[in-house]
Formats: C-alpha cells, structure tokens, sequence
C-alpha cells in the first residue's frame, strides 16, 4: 500500500522547549491512523507542521508526495483539516462559511449540510452557535471538496456522546470513500472504535506504534475477573485453571487476573449448584486506555530495552 | 481573482452586519470637522494665506485614512488572529495573500466612502473651497489611503491581540493625528516640533491632498514619499502573510 503521509526525524524545538521530537510514522492510503497522548505531548504540533501551519526546524514530511512546506497551496486542495482552536468571522452565517470554503459544488454542499445536521442552522451566524454545532460545522468544513487526506484534531470535543457515536460512523463512511484520515485524541474510546493503527507520543516523542490490539497485547494490564467468593469456595482452586496467572484478595472480594482464557472457566467455577454465581462479579478486558496509561506512566522517557523492537516499527508500516 | 473577490464580498457583507465598527472611522473625523473648522480666526497668520477652515480640509481626509489604517484594520486582523480565524483560512484552498488583499479591497472601498461623508458634513457645515486640482486631490486621498491601509494590514498580521493592536494603533493615531496637520498649523510650530511633523507619515498625506486642493505647491516629494511607504508596507505584509499564522 501506499504510504499518503509519512514523517521521519520530525523536529520542532520552542525556545528550550522540545515540542515534538524526532517523531516517525507513516500512515497508508485508506487508513484511519491515530495520535494519542495526554496534553502537551507533541500531537498537535506534530499535525500542524503536515498541515503546513507550523514549520518544523528539521525533519522530513510527505503528504500525498509532496511536502507541506513548499507545496502549501497545492495540497490545501487536497487536504481537509479540522483544526483544535479555530474560529470563524462571528457574523458569517453556516450557509456562507460552506460556500465560502467549498469549491462551487453546491450538491454536495448541500448534502454536508444534511448529512451534518446544519441544514436548519444555515441562516445562524457563527456566534450563535452552540459548541457541538461549531464542531459539527468545522467536521463539515474539513469533508468539502472531496478531500484525500482528512486530519482531524479532537474531533469529538464538546459533543454529546450520542453525537459522537454519530461522528464515529461518519468518520467510517469517509474512509469508505476512499479518504484517508489522521486522528488526533486523548480519548480511547474513541482510538479504539475508529482506528486502524495509533502512534502514542508522550514529551514530544512516539513512544509506541501499532494496531490497538498490539499496543493492548503489549501495555495493558490483564483481564482480570472481580468478585466476592462464596463460601463454599476455595479461592485457591481457582489457580490450577487455564490462563490465570496470579490472584489478589482485596477485603472480602477476590481478583482473579491473567489471560482471556480465564474467562470461562472462572465464572463456572463460581457457579453454584442454584445455578447463581455472585451478584458483584466484573469482568475487566484490558483497553487502549490502560496500554496508554501504562505507557505515559513508564517513569523514564528514553526508550526501554524492551520497547525496541516495537520502536523498529516506526516509520515502516 | 475570482476568489480574491469572493473574499472581499464577504468581508464587507460582515462589516455592514456589524456597523459599530465603523464608528471610530465615521464618526471621529466628522467630530474632528466640526471642532477645527471653528476653532480659528479667519485672518490667522499661520495658514500659508488660506483661511483656516479650508487649510483642515486635507486634514479631515487624513483623519478617515489613519483611523482606517491605524486603528480599524489592525484591530480586525489581530480579532482574526487572535480567534483563530486566520488559522482556519490557512488551512483552506485560498492562497494565504487572499484575504490581507481582500482586506486592502474593502478598506479602500470604506475609505471612500468615508470621506465622503465626511466632505459631505463639511460641505454643509461650513462650504468647502473648490479644489484647485481635482485629479491631484483624488490622487494623493488614494495613494495616502493605499499607503495607510498596507501599513494597517502590516500591523494586523504582525501584532499577537485585538488588544494589543488597540493599544498601538492609539500611540500612532494620537501623535500622527495631532503631528501630521490635524492639529496645530506647521507654521505655530516651533522648529524641532516642525522637524518631527515632518517625519510623521500622515503629514505627506495631508500634504499630497493639500496642495493640489488649495494650490500650495506640488505635492511630488509627498507623494514619492507615500509610494515608498506603500512598496516598503506592501513587502512587509506579503512577508508575513505566507509564514505560518500560528
């Protein structure tokens, strides 16, 4: 496949500060790929240099083959952004903000509008919309003219979770399309429902890349089963069954953690002969969050031996 | 061009959504008509022979210009800046000396139509003298507002805050208002204030709408001085515009 953005040795230094930090990555045609980090951690910066909005001090970029830095108009073309902090003339009106971005194409105009639910809001000027409004307004903003490449900065901020489920299966149909799209976030959920592949930064660096499922499978704690055992029990027994690897007794209630295997067997063996196991129990699968609560959390910022050879990933895909 | 257009249709559309704007630009250089055209005797000295009243008239058209320039473009462009709102024009298929060359459009377009009004009021208020060089006049209020306005987009782009360009845009306008020939006339001035006048931009301006008005001379030094200006102001903002806004 072929890579539509690509990023090796990205620098960009404010005054001793580094922002962002020899960051590698690349992102294939057709693929949702994720930026996660806690704030401060380098992602926006990292977009803004591919948006041509910041220039990096050194490093190499390509979007769709050309770089930002000297093609700008060129790939504005062809690249749609929603940006993190902007905002629009307070008088413009939704209708106006569309035409003024779009390139003439009034059908599909239209069909943005709809689809986003600003068909009603077209008259509205800018000031008077709500916060999710603006935001489904940018959203719409970054999908005119048929973009190739989508980048999309917090794209879920200030929705309602229903709207954001919405926005979700939105993104999804833009890939559809055959668009490729670059997220970036510091929500999981959200990684985890739309993404292909997702970079984790952390103090200007990419600490670990990767499909969910990798960095899961790497980082994250284990599944763990939580419950209050029953009397009849020997919590001991649980031990001798497949994929459990250790347990924890927390007062009167008892976690079970090791591999999905364990799963199953567990709650059988919870189950007593009233066929009613215990009403606390909680099954935990390990999530992206807790891959990337451990991986910010690790106490040093210089690569681990472990980590190397997932850092080898980077900028192959 | 076409977008270049479309930019400028819209900007000026917002601006007569939001007229209060306008007031500083409208309504200060009428006020300023009113006062100087009654504060003097027609038989003052200091007025290189011409009544009083008629020796301000070049004035009230630099008042237009540098409130435009000064302190109405500034102030817009750093809002722009300072909502993000130039950001999201950056990341959009306009070409980054669209919309600061849109902006020259409208304020030339602003400029005219304020002065107008305002030789309008003056017209009523007290009669304005009949030019002397009708072109001459057109010819430095539109080469003095161009200058201005490039000047006013140069601020714009480079100051950080509407805030902050309020604040400079009011250090300029105040000494250049009362240096450059809206306040008392070169010839009550004392040599070294006399010296400063001239180095103050607005005075080539009231200079270059003067003289053609009231046949005081030719206004080719100012207006050479206004052309360098525009070039120097011009290159500044199309500087600033391609880097990154943010």
């Amino acid at each position: 496949m072929t890579a539509v953005v690509e990023v090796a040795g990205l620098t960009k230094r404010y005054g001793a500060h580094m922002a962002v930090d020899n960051v590698g990555f690349s992102v294939a045609e057709g693929e949702i790929f994720g930026i996660l980090g806690v704030n401060g951690a380098g992602k926006t910066t990292t977009v803004e240099c591919l948006q041509g909005l910041r220039r990096p001090d050194s490093g190499r970029m390509r979007v769709l083959g050309v770089d930002p830095r000297t093609a700008g108009a060129e790939l504005r073309a062809r690249v749609g952004s929603q940006l993190q902090a902007s905002a629009l003339p307070d008088r413009l009106r939704v209708e106006e903000a569309v035409r003024l971005f779009g390139d003439g194409d009034r059908r599909s105009a239209e069909r943005l509008l709809e689809s986003w639910d600003l068909a009603r809001l077209r008259r509205s000027s800018f000031a008077s919309l709500s916060g999710g409004q603006r935001q489904r307004l940018f959203i719409a903003l970054a999908l005119l003219n048929q973009p190739q490449v989508v980048f999309f900065d917090e794209l879920t901020q200030g929705l309602d979770p229903l709207a954001r489920s919405g926005v979700w299966d939105a993104i999804r149909d833009v890939r559809e399309q055959g668009a490729t799209v670059v997220l970036v976030t510091h929500f999981m959920d959200e990684a985890e429902a739309l993404c292909d592949r997702v970079a984790v930064m952390r103090a200007g660096r990419v600490v670990d890349s990767g499909t969910p499922a990798e960095l899961i499978a790497r980082h994250a704690r284990a599944t763990t089963v939580t419950f209050t055992p029953p009397v009849w029990l020997d919590p001991s027994s649980l031990r001798r069954l497949p994929g459990v690897d250790r347990l924890e007794r927390h007062d009167e209630s008892i976690r079970v953690i090791g591999t999905n295997q364990l799963i199953a067997p567990v709650c059988a063996a919870v189950l007593g002969d009233d066929q009613l196991g215990p009403s606390d129990l909680r099954v935990h699968h390990p999530t992206l969050e807790d891959a990337l609560v451990a991986l910010i959390s690790e106490p040093d910022t210089e690569p681990r031996p472990g980590d190397a050879a997932s850092r080898t990933l980077l900028g192959v895909s | 061009m076409r977008s270049l257009l479309r930019l400028a249709t819209m900007e000026l559309k917002l601006f007569l959504r939001e007229p209060i704007v306008l007031t500083f630009v409208f309504a200060f250089p009428v006020l300023t008509v009113l006062v100087l055209g009654g504060v003097f005797d027609d038989d003052d000295p200091n007025f290189e022979g011409v009544l009083p009243s008629d020796y301000y008239v070049a004035a009230y058209i630099a008042v237009v210009i540098a409130a435009i320039g000064l302190v109405m473009l500034p102030v817009h462009l750093a809002s722009y800046r300072e909502r993000g709102v130039l950001r999201r024009f950056d990341v959009s298929r306009y070409p980054r000396w669209a919309l600061p060359a849109a902006w020259i459009l409208v304020a030339m377009v602003i400029t005219i139509v304020a002065v107008t009004v305002l030789l309008v009021t003056g017209q009523l208020v007290y009669g304005l003298p009949r030019p002397d060089d009708v072109l001459g006049v057109a010819a430095g209020t539109l080469l003095g507002a161009f200058t201005f306005v490039s000047i006013g987009i140069v601020l714009g782009l480079a100051l950080p805050s509407a805030r902050s360009a309020q604040g400079l845009g009011m250090l300029l306008f105040f000494p250049f208002f009362l240096l450059g020939g809206a306040g008392p006339p070169p010839d009550a001035m004392g040599d070294s204030m006399k010296s400063i006048s001239n180095a103050v931009p607005l005075t080539h301006v009231v200079r270059s709408v003067q003289e053609p008005w009231l046949d005081l001379g030719s206004p080719t030094d100012h207006l050479a001085v206004l052309a360098g200006l525009a070039v120097v102001a011009t290159a500044g903002w199309v500087t600033l515009a391609s880097r990154a806004t943010t």
